[in-house]
């Protein structure tokens, strides 16, 4: 018999351990396949979505008359590059599917492709071909031209405006997703944690054979290659089971994603990744390597001092504390993601530290023997079981970083589309046309009664002097002031600041605007309009989600007459009244055929839906991170508890009754699970912290709100009971077992016997 | 002529892309088909050319095209190879009588291509474009002639064998634009090649309508890299039109169309089949009448290339003691566009010189 079939034997007289160690090894892999593939899917979907909604140009007809295929051809002989785009709203239905010419559209995409469009097949979801959307019986139907601008001038007879199905999500999508990766970093770090302690659970698990081997003249070091061999090896077993079942997972998930992004503007936005197995393969066998490889790459004399300078924690809190400095200090991303990874390094190390101090501490303190003896095996499970713990800590960590990033992404992308589409129309005041022509028409037109709101906004520039400097500043005049901006969320703000802006009593302020120049509530600024200079209040900030520019809000009383308005709209929610009633009366009124008006209800419908369902995705990424997390160390408790047995056996035979062994051991479990959850809080928080607070102002210049969720705190405790629950459980089986005897982790000599 | 490689590929792309299941039923046996089993007509010997309608499109074939190439030279001397092509695929047949289809049903009858090309000094630009028929996007007309998409057009003038052909690619100005603006003189009548027009492209008779103009002189002017290039030369213009697609093992097409110093015309291709090549090709003389050539009246080799692409040619007739090598510039002239093939000049030395047109099909794949 040779060395590596006597250690192997180990499993003959195992199984258990030895599919137990598989199912591990197999797990991770499929973990982090599933989290690969779903990370690549909900980030091709996001940027799928955000082109299909990207701003676009259409050409529209002077006269106002509709567009015609007679203006298509005639514009593409000009030699513009222009496509049609037919917006059909088919009897009985209630999502509009587009109609498009893929042969047009190849001087857009720069190859022509038949069978889809922007990448998407044309089966009606939204996008068909214009014939086939043409012939369907419709309710409604509109023909837009899509032009590319830089291709041509335009005859007399057209002009060029701007034509997007939904707002530019812009940085917000971006921050989403640089989020995601940082996610998924973490991800890899915690499988690398659960493979590791795989790997020492092999070598506690056969203290005996390493000892026997060490008999026969085998040296540690060569055991240790059989080891690593053998490791490799349940790998190439483990590995492609692993990636295939992660990939049944995240097509799982993601066929429940599809099928509900069909829903959405009938529209097959999510993107199914090809066959990607090859990046999973290559990352999982280089951690595999690593993670067994870590004893040889860092000299015993470096891990021994490491061990020495951590003996009173001192380690673990300079790395906590060089992290949280860097975390603070950092100037850029590469730099903050390595603090981070010190801060978590230095969290990791730290939990176990504590709990083992603490119940040493709390073991000498007591006098009870038994009470000692509990405290001093709670030490023992929280040094042997660090690595899987530390590995839950992280899980935990992140799930509530990520349910707290993705709460506070969903709220601000709601009160970003709350802000930007507060009404349920948007009507553009065409060139040359008097607004007060409208209003007074809306006034007389829309009383109260109707359920109607709407407010005028006149668009212009200013100067704002601060400190002596003129800055120009985008002024935003609104009239009258009403229910469609005074449910913006604002971010600080005066008392009654709505009525006191209505009143012409001050100006509200853009978050840039207010982060650049350190305004505050209460604060006045000093502002010109049309040369004419007046001193107001801030009212309150609002935040701008990302946009650059300096922007101040004001009653449109307070703007000077000779104030150059350079854009002028209508927010209108009509109530009762028929939007075309209203976009009649004030196109004849404005003598304006053709009205740029945009429905924000569709729109606004349109991007919650995308974003929601990138947001499920995360969310289930995260969770199934933590499946693995307490399955490892539900398996790992149980394997190694069942090594104390032995222990437990001494408590019957000096006349512990089973029940109390058995309560004992259920209170280790719950205790040890607990603690870890406990010790996660603080690190899910400075997680989600860093993400919303550090990580945005760096990458994009503008942070999100941090927002805690407490009752998701609760969920997780509870979760954390349920898994030492199920390890005290386990256990309860293994009491009426024979009892092995106890083992060191790490050590294959056998030596210290 | 040679387009018909590239039209066989062309219509398995549309056909399968713009969904037509009958007609992807009817495609796998419709190139053993004599007479176009889905209503295409198609031609067979006996048919003759009627002008000028055989100038317009042909909605009851299947495919069809307009193509000119040219053998230009700058005012410094330099060649300049030029080619234009507007290819049409129909998706259902429709007799020549019949109304079309309301343009504001957007319908997708017959699909419109146009490539256009320039080969200068060892560069090769290239261009297509697509359209859907029956809009008015693009077409053709009989009379007065004009073929057209977008703003790529060619068409007669005042006088009916003065024509001129405009293509522009991006804006002037931009980085890669380019563009030709090109006055043609039609000399002489239409060649028919094959019998009577009827040109065979396999021994078991498949085969379509097919003419040329074979004398056109050309002035005019080629924007390249912000530079406006004066340019005279000669072309050659070819219609054909179809309703059948390569025979089943048939690889590829080789043509050559050339203008000899001494005046006279020649017209070659080969069909690369297994079991040896289908040749035909026309001798057209400065006086007479044109000669159609058979299999063996004509031996067209290969005889050094360019990677995959032959760029050297041995062709003989010798009937008409013709032994020339026939060799394209250095560079790639693969138009690059949905459906690559090979298009350059060619310079003519042995027992003739002169330069011409050489197309090459299916090496890519």
């Amino acid at each position: 018999m040779t060395a590596f079939s006597a250690l192997l034997s180990h499993y003959r007289r195992h199984p258990w351990q030895g599919i137990a160690l598989a199912l591990l090894m197999l797990m991770a892999t499929a973990l982090w396949t599933g989290i690969y593939h779903l990370t690549s899917q909900a980030r091709a979907s996001l940027s799928q979505s955000e082109r299909v909604v990207e701003a676009r140009y259409q050409v529209q007809r002077v006269d106002g008359a509709a567009l015609s295929v007679e203006d298509f051809v005639t514009l593409r002989r000009q030699g513009l590059c222009l496509m049609p785009w037919l917006e059909v709203l088919p009897e009985g239905e209630s999502r509009r599917v587009i109609g498009v010419d893929p042969l047009a559209a190849l001087c857009f995409q720069g190859q022509a492709d038949v069978v889809s469009f922007d990448g998407q097949p044309l089966r009606g979801d939204p996008f068909m071909d214009i014939a086939d959307a043409a012939a369907l019986p419709a309710r409604q139907a509109q023909l837009f031209l899509i032009v590319d601008p830089d291709t041509g001038e335009l005859s007399a007879d057209y002009r060029i405006t701007d034509f997007s199905l939904a707002p530019d999500t812009g940085q917000l999508g971006d921050s989403f997703l640089l989020n995601l990766d940082a996610l998924s970093v973490l991800v890899l770090l915690i499988t690398g944690l659960l493979l590791r302690s795989v790997y020492l659970l092999s070598l506690s698990q056969r203290r005996d054979s390493f000892a026997l081997l060490h008999r026969f003249g085998v040296s540690p070091r060569r055991v240790r290659g059989h080891l690593v061999a053998e490791l490799v090896g349940l790998a190439a077993l483990t590995l492609m089971p692993g990636i295939l079942l992660g990939q049944l997972l995240a097509n799982a998930l993601a066929g429940g994603f599809a099928s509900v992004m069909e829903g959405l503007f009938d529209s097959r936005q999510f993107v199914t990744s090809g066959n990607s197995w090859l990046m999973p393969a290559l990352v999982m066998v280089t951690l595999l390597l690593l993670v067994c490889a870590v004893d040889w790459l860092i000299p015993e004399k470096l891990r021994k001092a490491f061990a020495v300078a951590n003996r009173s924690g001192g380690l673990s809190l300079l790395l906590l504390v060089a992290g949280g400095a860097g975390v603070w200090l950092a100037a850029n991303l590469l730099f903050l993601f390595g603090s981070v990874a010190l801060m978590l390094a230095g969290a990791g190390l730290l939990m176990p530290w504590c709990l083992s101090v603490l119940s040493s501490r709390l073991a000498q303190a007591s006098k009870q023997p038994f009470r000692r003896w509990w405290w001093a095996e709670f030490g023992v499970l929280c040094r042997r079981l660090a690595l899987p713990l530390v590995a839950l800590q992280l899980s935990l960590a992140m799930v509530l970083a990520v349910q707290a990033l993705v709460t506070t992404f969903e709220a601000t992308f709601d009160h970003w589309l709350g802000q930007r589409l507060s009404a349920d129309y948007y009507l553009e005041v065409p060139t040359d046309a008097d607004g007060q022509v409208a209003v007074d028409w809306l006034e007389q037109n829309l009383p109260e009664s109707s359920g109607a709101i709407w407010h005028r906004v006149l668009r212009g520039q200013g100067q704002l002097d601060v400190s002596g400097h003129e800055q120009s500043v985008d002024i935003f005049a609104v009239a009258p002031v009403g229910a469609l901006v005074s449910d913006w969320r604002l971010i600080e703000s005066a008392g009654q600041p709505w009525q006191r802006l209505a009143a012409g009593q001050g100006v509200m302020v853009n978050e840039q605007l207010a982060y650049r120049h350190e305004l505050a509530a209460g604060d006045s600024v000093q502002l010109t309009l049309a040369g004419q200079s007046l001193r107001l209040p801030v009212l309150g900030v609002y935040p701008d989600y990302g946009r650059p520019a300096g922007e101040i809000l004001l009653a449109a009383d307070q703007l000077p007459d000779d104030f150059s308005v350079s854009f002028e709209s209508f927010s209108i929610s009509p109530g009762e009244v028929d939007i075309e009633v209203i976009t009649e009366a004030l196109s004849a009124l404005w003598q304006e055929p053709a009205l740029t008006l945009r429905d924000n209800r569709s729109i606004r419908d349109l991007a919650n839906r995308v974003f929601e369902q990138t947001f499920m995705l995360t969310r289930a990424m995260t969770m199934l991170t933590l499946v693995l997390a307490a399955v490892a160390l539900l398996l790992m408790g149980w394997v190694f508890l069942s090594t104390r047995l032995w222990y437990f056996r001494l408590l019957a035979v000096w006349g512990t009754a089973r029940t109390g062994i058995f309560l004992s051991l259920l209170t280790l479990a719950l205790t040890v699970s607990v603690s870890a959850a406990a010790l996660a809080l603080p690190v899910g928080i400075g997680l989600t912290w860093v993400l919303v607070q550090r990580i945005n102002p760096l990458a994009f210049g503008w942070s999100l709100p941090l927002d805690l969720y407490p009752g998701f705190w609760l969920e997780l405790l509870g979760l954390a009971l349920l898994i030492g629950l199920c390890i005290g459980l386990l256990m309860r089986r293994q009491l009426g077992r024979p009892a092995v005897r106890p083992s060191v982790t790490g050590t294959i000599t056998g030596g210290e016997r | 002529m040679r387009c018909w490689w590239l039209s066989m590929v062309a219509m398995v792309w549309l056909v399968t892309g713009c969904s037509k299941p009958d007609s992807e039923a009817g495609f796998a046996g419709l190139a053993d088909s004599r007479d176009g089993s889905l209503g295409f007509e198609q031609p067979a010997p006996g048919d003759v050319l009627v002008f000028p309608e055989d100038f317009g499109a042909h909605p009851a074939h299947r495919i069809e095209w307009w193509y000119l190439t040219a053998n230009l030279e700058t005012e410094a001397g330099d060649p300049l190879g030029l080619q234009w092509t507007q290819f049409r695929q129909a998706l259902e047949p429709r007799s020549t009588d019949a109304t079309p289809p309301e343009p504001s049903a957007w319908p997708m009858q017959a699909a419109w291509m146009a490539h256009a090309a320039v080969s200068h000094q060892g560069q090769h630009w290239f261009q297509e474009r697509l359209a859907r028929g029956d809009l008015g996007q693009a077409g053709a007309i009989a009379e007065p002639f004009e073929v057209w998409l977008d703003h790529w057009r060619m068409a007669a003038g005042d006088h009916p064998n003065q024509w001129q052909l405009t293509v522009s690619q991006g804006q002037p100005g931009q980085q890669g634009y380019w563009a030709f603006d090109l006055e043609l003189s039609v000399k002489g009548l239409p060649v028919a090649h094959g019998d009577q027009g009827f040109s065979a492209k396999s021994a078991s008779g498949e085969g379509s309508m097919y003419f040329s103009l074979v004398d056109i002189e050309v002035t005019g002017t080629v924007t390249l890299a912000d530079k406006d290039l004066n340019v005279q030369g000669k072309a050659w213009f070819d219609r054909e039109w179809s309703s059948q697609f390569l025979k089943a093992g048939q690889q590829g097409w080789d043509w050559f169309a050339l203008h000899l110093d001494s005046g006279d015309k020649l017209m070659a291709f080969r069909l690369r089949e297994e079991g040896g090549h289908f040749r035909s090709g026309t001798w057209i003389p400065r006086s007479g009448e044109p000669r159609a050539l058979s299999s063996d009246q004509l031996q067209l080799k290969p005889t050094a290339g360019s990677g995959p692409v032959p760029t050297r040619w041995r062709l003989q007739v010798p009937g008409q003691d013709v032994d020339i090598e026939l060799v394209a510039p250095e560079g790639n002239y693969t138009n690059d566009g949905l459906f690559p093939y090979w298009e350059s000049p060619v310079s003519v030395s042995g027992s003739h010189s002169g330069a011409g047109y050489m197309e090459l099909t299916g090496y890519n794949n």
